[in-house]
């Protein structure tokens, strides 16, 4: 009897819990779809950063999808805008700046931010941002992306290799390489190569800034839209030039593997120790340095070694920003700015910087670490932050704007494999690229240019 | 500038004197033969240059461009030409449009609609997937057309004629071409050789067998993940197998790195093969080999005047499937073995051209790459027809 009185009451408390339940639930959170350029501990990052902020704010719902170079996402996300399906905040490198901006897809940051001074309670200070950032990304006086991995190519010494040759230092010219290559590949247990680089346009595009060279022209398409290609000077055929004396005097170490694909094979070379030093991002400075840890060397960075017969007049920075869609939903875009803003905090752009080596983007974060003691326990983590500082800004120094940028970029790379592995001549197939350079803008201009 | 119609009318006297020949040597009326390839010529001549708008004959063009607009009309007045002669005299003639072996003997539906809602299913996906992306390639081909641009142009047939003036595609033609015929015969070879010895009656042979054909159910992507890592160039798991002698730039050298391609493509290619093959040996009759045994034929004499002979029918199959693979699946292979096309585009194929330059790429070019992949889709087709025209013949289906 008791039993099925007791049955009796469950039943009903089942039904009454169903229909008072729709009333009961809170509101479905709101989906916020963000695609990042990456697949590995950084993404990690990203995911860890998007599940605190989930839990902080329970209206939203960040969902991260990584991917594996800057250069795919790029083709998946003009994929995806094509058919409607674009994420609310997409992860753009440098060179997709003039696509993105002429695509009309996007929303600046200033624009959705309004005069507000927070948002969700949490505080709106773009003057916070240092300052070749917030320069580069402020285009036609709008803050338009929100700045958050932003690097500079630097160089990396294995400094066991470097000591045992009797080199202190590491090489800070081209000649100054070329001298510590002789002496490192003389040495009995030699590596290998003396160093590499990924063959990506970018390194290319940090030695023709350090020479005070233009890579497109019309002020590197910050005064106009730029029309024709610059980097086919006597400094761009230099950079070719000394890249090929270098391979061929087999220094050089070069893997094949062009844009996004190369960076990895640097990565390898460098930690197994078959190469002494490497040009690379000061994105990977924390990596880079745990590869000496783990591997029983030290790795030293010092800033990108230049050309000495023009001099140094600066570095570019590079690294990626994240981009608003333009037309969502308000209570989405709110969310999406929300976590941008949540993102690229204080405390996470000092815990960013310390995981991966990207320069600590906000002013506050840098005092914050400095605070801390980071700098002066991780010397190398200065070095990308102290060659941008230190750089003249000129119209070289602060990149090109140049529509069709990516493809560009491939034509560069092209050239420099083409440069290395046969005995053509550097000019004559810069000139080409050049040409060919010229063809994609003047296409995309004609497409996208009302 | 030639204007369109003495083209429309020369094209339509051509097409008359074609069909009123054809009709004549058939016996039928000379006069129905000029009237219908008068119209089908005449049509067929506009078949490209309507959508077109003759624009390659227009003045600004250069004279290259006009030959190339020529040889549209005469493929348009084929392709137009060829059917509608075929299909007159056969109805002219009395014959049936179907050949006698096709003809069913019994079952036929009562109303001939009927066939309609059969073939829906399967007309409506080959549309959708099919028909209508064909129609759209060829469409892009004659646009200036970039993913994510905000509009396209009309470019006539630019995209075509700068593949000529341009010697780097005959290079991407030629690398293609031998690419293929390398992976294609090395693999047949290789495999009809294991597939021999897999065959023997040898302890644990089942086994053998699955651990052959099991490379056939990796994707190609995998198949380049896993050879990336043995032939990398610096630490690859083949310098430490074969010294530092052997040390070649598997991936990095411009003259090795097609055959680390080809090598990775072979390997992945032959489970299936071998799985053919040794489906095939088992259909040589025993009695066969015994007899010529008896005849006093050697292992080697058998082999190549009986079991080879016996293999055609798969042999012709796998050369088909084979040549599609080598075309048009070793995309993601060498994307991960040489992402980019490799050093001096050494391993770049008109396929992983065509998903480059148009798709995966940073250039986004639809327009270039839908013009390139017509060029593969026609080559691909010629190759085939060639393989069933001179191959087809010396396959033996039966004893």
């Amino acid at each position: 009897m008791t039993v099925r009185r007791f049955h009796i009451v469950m039943m009903v408390l089942v039904i009454l819990a169903a229909v008072l339940m729709p009333a009961t639930v809170a509101q479905e959170p709101a989906e916020i779809e963000v695609w990042v350029a990456f697949d590995d501990y950084r993404l990690d990052w990203v995911n860890e950063v998007a599940a605190e902020f989930n839990a902080m704010f329970p209206q939203y719902n960040v969902v991260i999808a990584g991917g594996r170079s800057y250069e795919t996402m790029f083709a998946e996300a003009t994929v995806a805008a094509e058919q409607g399906e674009q994420p609310a905040v997409i992860h753009y490198f440098e060179a997709a700046t003039q696509d993105a901006r002429d695509s009309g897809l996007f929303k600046p940051i200033a624009d959705a931010l309004g005069d507000r001074t927070e948002v969700n309670g949490l505080p709106v200070d773009l003057d916070d941002f240092i300052g070749p950032v917030a320069a580069y990304y402020t285009l036609d006086g709008k803050f338009t992306s929100m700045p958050w991995n932003t690097s500079s190519a630097i160089w990396f010494s294995n400094m066991s290799y470097l000591e045992a040759a009797g080199i202190a230092e590491p090489p800070a010219t081209w000649d100054e390489v070329e001298a510590a290559c002789e002496a490192i590949m003389a040495l009995d247990n030699a590596p290998q190569y003396c160093f590499s680089w990924p063959n990506h346009g970018w390194f290319f595009e940090q030695w023709l800034a350090q020479q005070d060279a233009l890579f497109v022209n019309n002020g590197n398409g910050r005064d106009e839209r730029a029309t024709e290609v610059a980097f086919n000077s006597d400094a761009g055929v230099a950079i070719l030039t000394w890249l090929d004396d270098m391979y061929n005097k087999g220094y050089l170490y070069y893997s094949g593997a062009q844009g996004g694909d190369s960076w990895a094979t640097v990565d390898q070379a460098y930690q197994t120790q078959q190469i002494a030093m490497a040009a690379y991002s000061s994105s990977d400075t924390t990596l880079y340095t745990q590869f000496g840890i783990d591997g029983g060397f030290t790795t030293v960075a010092s800033f990108l070694p230049y050309n000495d017969d023009t001099g140094w007049t600066g570095n570019l920075i590079g690294g990626g920003t994240l981009w608003l869609t333009d037309g969502l939903d308000p209570e989405v875009e709110e969310g999406a700015l929300t976590f941008l803003l949540y993102m690229t905090n204080t405390e996470n752009a000092a815990s960013w910087h310390k995981l991966t080596g990207y320069i600590a983007i906000r002013n506050s974060a840098n005092e914050l670490l400095e605070s801390e003691g980071w700098f002066a326990e991780n010397p190398n983590q200065t070095v990308a932050a102290a060659q941008l500082a230190q750089s003249q800004v000129t119209p070289a120094t602060s990149g090109a704007l140049v529509g069709g940028f990516p493809a560009i970029r491939t034509e560069i790379t092209g050239a420099i494999d083409r440069v290395l592995l046969t005995d053509d001549d550097p000019a004559e197939v810069l000139a080409e690229a050049a040409e060919e350079a010229n063809i994609i803008i003047e296409e995309y201009n004609l497409l996208n240019v009302d | 500038m030639i204007s369109p119609l003495p083209l429309v009318m020369i094209a339509a006297a051509i097409g008359a004197a074609l069909l009123g020949f054809a009709f004549v040597r058939s016996g039928v009326r000379w006069f129905l033969g000029l009237g219908l390839g008068a119209v089908a010529g005449g049509a067929g001549s506009m078949l490209f240059m309507i959508p077109l708008d003759y624009c390659t004959f227009a003045a600004e063009r250069k004279p290259y461009e006009a030959e190339f607009g020529f040889l549209l009309v005469g493929i348009g007045m084929a392709v137009v030409l060829i059917p509608v002669g075929w299909i007159s005299l056969r109805l002219l003639r009395g014959e049936s449009l179907m050949s006698t072996a096709s003809q069913p003997t019994q079952g036929t539906f009562r109303h001939w609609w009927i066939a309609i809602p059969l073939l829906a299913p399967t007309i409506t996906i080959l549309v959708l997937f099919l028909y209508y992306p064909s129609i759209e390639t060829v469409r892009l081909s004659a646009h200036l057309s970039r993913l994510g641009a905000k509009r396209e142009a009309f470019v006539c047939t630019t995209n075509y004629t700068r593949l000529v003036e341009n010697s780097d595609y005959l290079d991407v033609v030629i690398r293609t071409m031998y690419i293929s015929a390398a992976i294609v015969v090395l693999s047949m070879v290789l495999s009809l050789l294991i597939a021999t010895m897999a065959y023997l009656p040898i302890r644990g042979a089942s086994i053998y067998r699955t651990l052959l054909i099991w490379p056939n159910a990796i994707s190609p992507a995998v198949a380049g993940l896993i050879f990336l890592l043995i032939f990398n160039p610096l630490g690859g798991i083949i310098d430490h197998v074969l010294g530092s002698a052997f040390r070649l730039g598997w991936t990095n050298d411009p003259k090795v790195a097609p055959w680390t391609i080809i090598i990775a493509s072979v390997w992945k290619s032959m489970g299936y093969n071998i799985l053919f093959y040794i489906a095939g040996l088992q259909n040589v009759p025993k009695d066969l080999i015994e007899a010529g045994a008896i005849d006093g034929a050697g292992l080697i004499r058998r082999f190549t005047h009986i079991v080879l002979p016996m293999l055609s029918p798969i042999t012709f199959f796998l050369i088909i499937t084979n040549m599609t693979y080598a075309f048009f699946d070793t995309y993601a292979t060498i994307d991960y073995l040489t992402p980019g096309g490799g050093p001096l585009e050494s391993t770049n194929t008109m396929m992983y051209q065509v998903a480059q330059l148009g798709v995966f790429g940073e250039r986004a070019d639809l327009g270039k790459a839908a013009a390139q992949s017509i060029v593969l889709f026609v080559m691909v087709i010629g190759m085939t027809i060639v393989s069933f025209r001179t191959g087809g013949r010396q396959v033996t289906y039966g004893a």
